[in-house]
């Protein structure tokens, strides 16, 4: 498998993965981490330094499936701003 | 068993005889003095029991009824907070789909994709080459058909999907819709 096809089917199981937490802010700033950091490490050519962002990023990866779990075993309620508006009928 | 024996557990028992009795004459002062103390307090006691029923036995049976419902109730509200942080399932089936449904819901997506310009857009758009995104955007926009459509598009086929008509058309064979 290509360094290309590797960080793609990487990039995808991160943000998979990081949509599973449980707690808003950690899971936006995951989200908002690793799409700044695939985005700022796109140009790089050095094969040093793509094992090593690699390696990193199979770390974190690992990092958040076990914060999923850790996180559903002590979930609070949803923060306001996650609440998605239900419609009544008196709202129209 | 010798003698020195015999006399010293004869010994032994003198003195726990002994001790026991100087035990019991304490307990007994001990005691009379307790009672002499007890009678007062015990009556203090008595009278609060007594204002306690007094007070408790002024509620109707209907107040009591409606301080415990309340309770209860009160208990419900907090327990299910805690209990159903997680949103309410719905088994209901999903809308019939059609291709025109697909066309229009992959287009509002993409639409609504802050790195795609709507003027642009179009059916037969490429992605990569005329639409301006980069192969992380192209996996981005990817996720969100799955969002939308609600199943796991692997790898091998998301590379695929190049072009707006590609997704829809391998929504439409994943759905088996054919009009």
């Amino acid at each position: 498998m290509s360094t290309r096809r590797q960080a793609i089917t990487l990039y995808r199981n991160l943000l998979r993965e990081s949509e599973k937490l449980p707690s808003y802010n950690f899971r936006m700033y995951a989200l908002r981490k690793i799409r700044d950091t695939f985005r700022a490490n796109r140009m790089v050519n050095d094969f040093k330094e793509i094992d090593r962002q690699m390696a990193n990023a199979k770390q974190s990866l690992e990092l958040i499936r076990r914060q999923v779990i850790i996180g559903h075993l002590y979930t609070t309620e949803k923060l306001v701003i996650e609440q998605t508006k239900t419609l009544r009928p008196s709202d129209d | 068993m010798s003698f020195t024996q015999v006399a010293r557990s004869c010994g032994r028992f003198a003195a726990a005889l002994s001790t026991v009795r100087i035990a019991s004459a304490v307990v007994q002062t001990q005691s009379r003095m307790l009672h002499r103390i007890a009678v007062p307090a015990m009556g203090t006691q008595l009278t609060q029991k007594f204002t306690m029923r007094n007070y408790s036995a002024r509620n109707t049976i209907e107040e009591i009824e409606h301080r415990v419902l309340k309770v209860v109730s009160a208990y419900d509200k907090d327990s299910r907070c805690r209990w159903q942080t997680q949103s309410v399932r719905s088994y209901s089936a999903k809308p019939p789909l059609s291709l025109k449904l697909i066309n229009e819901r992959v287009l509002l997506v993409l639409k609504l994709y802050d790195k795609i310009d709507p003027s642009k857009l179009n059916v037969n758009s490429h992605f990569i080459n005329d639409l301006g995104l980069d192969s992380l955007d192209h996996v981005e926009v990817i996720m969100a058909m799955e969002d939308e459509f609600g199943f796991e598009i692997p790898d091998s086929d998301a590379e695929k999907l190049l072009k707006p008509a590609d997704i829809i058309k391998y929504v439409a064979d994943k759905e088996d819709v054919y009009d």
